[in-house]
């Protein structure tokens, strides 16, 4: 093994790996050693990211999943081959490594210009920025556990701001508008997270951290946008800094060794910053908390969701 | 209401739609679809959002033998229906003479032959003592004559004329049925791609499908026996009807022959999965 690099030995989790941001972190810090794991919805998109990583440098560790966040059944499969390539990175003959993971970067994130579901019947931003990630964090949780700096860094935005969560319609089924599902699905992210570590405080070591990469020129608001939305998105994203520059934060999070200001849970610039008042409500944190353990059909701590899915109580009536 | 609202082709865009809005009113659903993994997963997230009973069972509608093994299933569960909605149904996009046979028989098959056969099934498992809403998700194509969609427009004609024929027949029996009329909904990608292509006319005719299950199911529970989403829809069904049949066939025609080019025979099969 080389053992030159700064990064060498750690093993991170990116999700959305293949564009924007997730790529920019994969690439960097695979070039710097870590073995990267990175995670995308299209396979010749993921395997267009690991010949970039290898044609930069051909001895970096870099694995592909290819994984729909959108759908729950594709995440607990996702968490399932994290832990093996945890353990076996793939094209890495004779190198095992200890199945721990040391930074989970949930960054995957989609927008929708109209009331889509998924296969689920969840409003798709939701289910994608939000419940992908809490069921991949949870699921990999104890692998987290086994690094001595396990993180979960979850890339929100300063679109949260001025968001509430809708309880009445959290899916914007009735009237449906892409820009307040959007910022609800970034407020549930800083709201994920503040409820994330006040759980972990008790009795873990592991640590949550929400981050605004700022505007940043990425493609996530043409993908799912037509017409004069995907023109104003275009317009937009010109204006934001380049992807390598909003990975900054969050890589910043992943890979240094102690952060001073461990217990911050807002990062923007690479410093603690303030969230919005709705993002630092408890109260609204452990009530998102339920619903989304009801969603994804789990208890959170209760071991894995696939098991916790196996009881007959989970299980749907089938007719056929 | 402890019977079921029975849905087929559940699991597709308008079908998963359907499936949330019913749910959202509490009502108990049998879903139907062609993926046993799909019915699973739509099932589970709608037991979960709403807590109502869920059954499903996974059933090829082209196939006369699955759908008589559907209603065994049916029969052996006891169940009863206060509601169906038809959602199933299919296209080959392509002009008549190049598209398979097969193509074509399947989707007289679906949009046809399994509705027919199914709401008159449904129709013996009524729930006593509930009125009966009776939903048959047809098209705007239904009100012309297609060219390119030659055999798929006609289906939809057959569903709307029958529907407003069995209403007739409904009216002294407590139950009721309402026609769907949409134009393109974005249900899955081919579809999206469609109504961007079409620009401004594509925006302004499309509806989010979450809207045209809630209205539909709003009309149906009113006794309406059509429903048009959207007003510039209404209004392009309105004016139409002004002009000779022939005429609007023509204007049809030449839109679509301008957007498909000629393949040689059989050989333009696409699947649209377009599910109205």
């Amino acid at each position: 093994m080389d053992c030159s690099k700064e990064l060498t030995g750690m093993t991170v989790v990116v999700t959305g790996a293949t564009s924007g941001m997730g790529r920019a972190m994969a690439m960097n810090m695979a070039q710097r050693g870590a073995h990267v794991i990175g995670v995308g919805r299209s396979q010749s998109r993921c395997a267009e990211l690991k010949r970039d990583v290898l044609k930069a440098d051909p001895a970096a560790r870099i694995t592909v999943l290819v994984a729909d966040l959108a759908s729950q059944s594709q995440v607990l499969l996702l968490a399932e081959d994290i832990r093996g390539a945890a353990l076996r990175p793939s094209g890495l003959v004779g190198w095992v490594g200890d199945g721990r993971i040391d930074a989970l970067v949930n960054n995957a994130a989609s927008v929708y210009n109209w009331y889509a579901t998924t296969e689920d019947g969840y409003e798709a931003q939701f289910a994608v920025n939000h419940l992908a990630p809490f069921v991949l964090t949870h699921e990999l949780l104890p692998l987290l556990e086994l690094s001595p700096t396990g993180r979960v860094i979850s890339i929100s935005s300063a679109s949260h701001f001025g968001a509430t969560m809708h309880w009445p319609d959290v899916m914007y089924r009735k009237h449906y508008s892409c820009l307040m599902a959007y910022k609800q699905s970034k407020l549930a992210n800083v709201l994920f997270v503040m409820e994330l570590n006040r759980r972990l405080a008790q009795h873990s070591h592991v640590r949550a951290y929400a981050v605004d990469p700022g505007l940043v020129n990425t493609e996530i608001g043409q993908k799912g946008t037509s017409g004069i939305e995907n023109w104003v998105w275009r317009k937009r994203r010109t204006t934001g800094v380049s992807p390598e520059q909003g990975a900054a934060t969050a890589l910043f999070l992943a890979t240094t060794p102690a952060l001073a200001q461990a217990d911050a849970a807002y990062w923007k610039d690479s410093h603690p910053a303030q969230p919005s008042k709705a993002a630092q409500d408890s109260v609204e944190a452990a009530r998102l908390w339920a619903y989304s353990e009801r969603l994804c059909g789990m208890t959170w701590g209760a071991g894995s969701a696939c098991c916790q899915q196996g009881d007959p109580m989970g299980s749907p009536l089938r007719g056929g | 209401m402890q019977g079921y609202v029975l849905i087929t082709g559940a699991t597709g865009g308008l079908g998963r739609a359907f499936a949330i809005e019913c749910a959202s009113r509490g009502w108990n659903l049998f879903l139907t679809d062609l993926s046993e993994q799909a019915l699973l997963a739509l099932s589970t997230g709608i037991q979960r959002m709403y807590g109502v009973t869920t059954r499903y069972c996974p059933c090829d509608l082209t196939d006369a033998e699955a759908r008589k093994s559907l209603w065994q299933r049916i029969t052996q569960l006891g169940l009863s229906f206060h509601g169906l909605i038809n959602v199933a149904g299919l296209d080959h996009e392509g002009r008549f003479f190049e598209r398979r046979i097969d193509d074509l028989q399947t989707i007289l098959r679906v949009n046809i032959e399994a509705t027919v056969e199914m709401t008159w099934r449904a129709l013996q498992f009524r729930e006593p003592g509930e009125t009966f809403r009776i939903i048959t998700v047809s098209s705007l194509a239904a009100f012309y004559p297609m060219p390119v969609k030659a055999v798929y427009a006609a289906s939809k004609r057959f569903l709307l004329d029958w529907s407003l024929a069995l209403r007739h027949e409904l009216r002294d029996s407590d139950a009721s049925v309402t026609v769907l009329c949409p134009a393109g909904m974005r249900t899955n990608k081919a579809c999206i791609q469609a109504i961007a292509a079409q620009g401004f006319m594509g925006q302004i005719t499309t509806l989010d499908v979450g809207v045209i299950a809630a209205r539909t199911l709003d009309s149906a529970l009113a006794g309406r026996a059509v429903y048009i989403p959207g007003i510039v829809n209404q209004i392009m069904r309105v004016l139409s009807s002004f002009f000779p049949t022939a005429l609007v066939t023509e204007v049809i025609g030449n839109r679509w022959d301008k957007n498909t080019p000629y393949h040689g025979h059989t050989g333009g099969v696409r699947w649209t999965a377009a599910k109205s």
